[in-house]
């Protein structure tokens, strides 16, 4: 009897514990009244519309920190992050293509979409994605300030249309930001202006640099890697050090985060000055995180420039 | 006596009927390919248009992205002021296109002036450089950005009307959306 009286409170815990936990995640994923919950699936994505929102809305990555977009598989959790969500920010044009069919497995099949995209022109997929007559398309739109402005302002639009009351605070603070990451651009072509080539020949290991050094009136010649993270066999290695000689290739611009030991290969048999970009696809969420690392690649791309100046 | 026939050793049957199951797989995936193929590429654009993914050099997709984004700008700094901003002040704005920049050297130096005929504004950028990029015209109606491309020296008619920039060899840039392959 005393057994059975001690554990009764035990029970009730239990219980309460059990009605707590099945509780949480429902009060959690509830928007609270007024305040949007926006979900976005990449990092400059996440920038973007933190920025753009303030604290009028709540952004939600439905990815967490720390996956690679480029080899990402949806799991449930984050499928079910996508019911208590009022709109969807997406890249749309290759990036985050695993959305779609998470958005139609969630609680939330209809949900509206907006397609970042949308105003920018694309530019044909490089390397060995570049197939089908440039009807694959690059989808690196985010690593460039002016495609970025033009996405900003898109989702900007998008959003104050779902969320009326504030679409004018919207729209104010895009064209703030826009104005910042305009600056980030003008800063670094001010210090080239003192110092540098105004043309490179340009390789790049992933082929996910074209809009930003179309920015600049760069060309890439050449793009090493097959697919993101994909090293490329002997012969592919052969052959693009050969076409690097060829086309008399002054910079290869690699990537941060994907250290791979063909690069100083490729280094070793050319001689060629290596440089690393960001993809802005690593660390934590945060508002500020596409400028500190556009900042970083255009510091990146102005000390490429000014070492090959003759 | 009890006569029985055995079939001498081989697999003509078998093999006939393989072939025969290998000639239905064929002539069924000839049919659904046939039948699901992709349509043909699109009918060619128009001779005043050009694709900014195909058409342009590289020079001309960075300036042409850059007057897209110029132009949302344009229309805020003209309905805060009032009227619109001319390419001088836009420059001090930074703003790429117009600022006078390296990379503004870098794709073809353009000398930009501009034209406000009623309602709609247009700025010219004449290229220094037609090899590297087009001269160029941006035109805002209240409704949206048209930009136009000539591979020469030159400034477009006044006013820049369609008929006029299409009968001087002018071509509207169009881009397209293409939503991922594997969405």
């Amino acid at each position: 009897m005393s057994l059975f009286s001690n554990r009764r409170p035990n029970r009730r815990l239990i219980l309460a514990g059990a009605l707590a936990a099945v509780a949480l995640p429902v009060r959690a994923v509830a928007a609270p009244a007024g305040r949007r919950r926006f979900g976005v699936t990449l990092h400059p994505y996440y920038s973007y519309v933190a920025n753009i929102v303030g604290d009028a809305a709540e952004v939600v990555p439905i990815i967490p920190a720390g996956f690679n977009p480029h080899a990402y598989e949806p799991r449930p959790e984050d499928i079910q992050r996508i019911g208590g969500l009022d709109a969807i920010v997406l890249n749309g044009i290759g990036h985050d293509d695993f959305a779609g069919r998470m958005i139609a497995a969630s609680a939330k099949p209809a949900l509206p979409v907006v397609e970042a995209n949308a105003d920018v022109p694309l530019l044909p997929a490089a390397g060995m994605a570049a197939r089908a007559a440039g009807k694959v398309v690059n989808p690196h739109s985010f690593l460039s300030i002016t495609n970025s402005v033009l996405q900003v302002a898109t989702i900007a639009r998008e959003l104050g249309r779902l969320d009326p009351d504030n679409a004018a605070a919207y729209a104010a603070n895009a064209r703030a930001y826009s104005r910042r990451l305009r600056q980030l651009r003008a800063d670094a072509l001010a210090k080239l202006a003192t110092a540098g080539t105004a043309s490179l020949r340009v390789a790049t290991i992933h082929g996910a640099y074209d809009y930003l050094l179309r920015e600049f009136g760069l060309e890439v010649s050449a793009v090493v890697e097959p697919a993101h993270g994909i090293e490329p066999s002997p012969a592919q290695l052969a052959e693009t050090i050969a076409t690097m000689r060829k086309l008399d290739v002054q910079v290869i611009f690699s990537e941060l985060n994907f250290p791979s030991a063909y690069v100083e290969t490729i280094r070793r048999e050319t001689g060629i000055r290596l440089y690393a970009f960001s993809h802005i696809s690593h660390g934590d969420y945060a508002p500020d995180l596409f400028e500190r690392e556009m900042a970083r690649n255009l510091d990146t791309l102005v000390l490429a420039m000014a070492e090959a100046a003759p | 006596m009890h006569h029985q026939i055995v079939r001498r050793a081989g697999a003509e049957r078998e093999t006939l009927w393989v072939l025969l199951a290998a000639g239905v797989i064929l002539a069924s995936a000839t049919l659904a390919v046939g039948l699901r193929a992709a349509p043909d590429a699109e009918a060619p654009l128009a001779a005043h248009l050009i694709d900014s993914r195909t058409g342009l050099t590289a020079a001309e997709q960075g300036l042409y992205a850059d007057l897209k984004a110029a132009g949302e700008e344009i229309v805020a700094l003209r309905t805060a002021a009032g009227r619109a901003p001319t390419p001088e002040e836009l420059a001090a704005e930074a703003l790429p296109p117009f600022a006078a920049d390296p990379s503004a050297a870098a794709r073809g130096g353009h000398t930009w002036t501009f034209a406000e005929t009623g309602h709609e504004i247009a700025y010219a950028g004449v290229s220094a450089a037609p090899e590297l990029a087009g001269s160029l015209v941006l035109r805002l109606d209240g409704h949206g950005a048209d930009i136009w491309l000539k591979r020469a020296a030159e400034a477009p008619p006044a006013p820049p009307e369609d008929a006029a920039l299409s009968a001087a060899g002018w071509k509207r840039i169009v881009s397209t959306f293409t939503a991922g392959v594997n969405r």
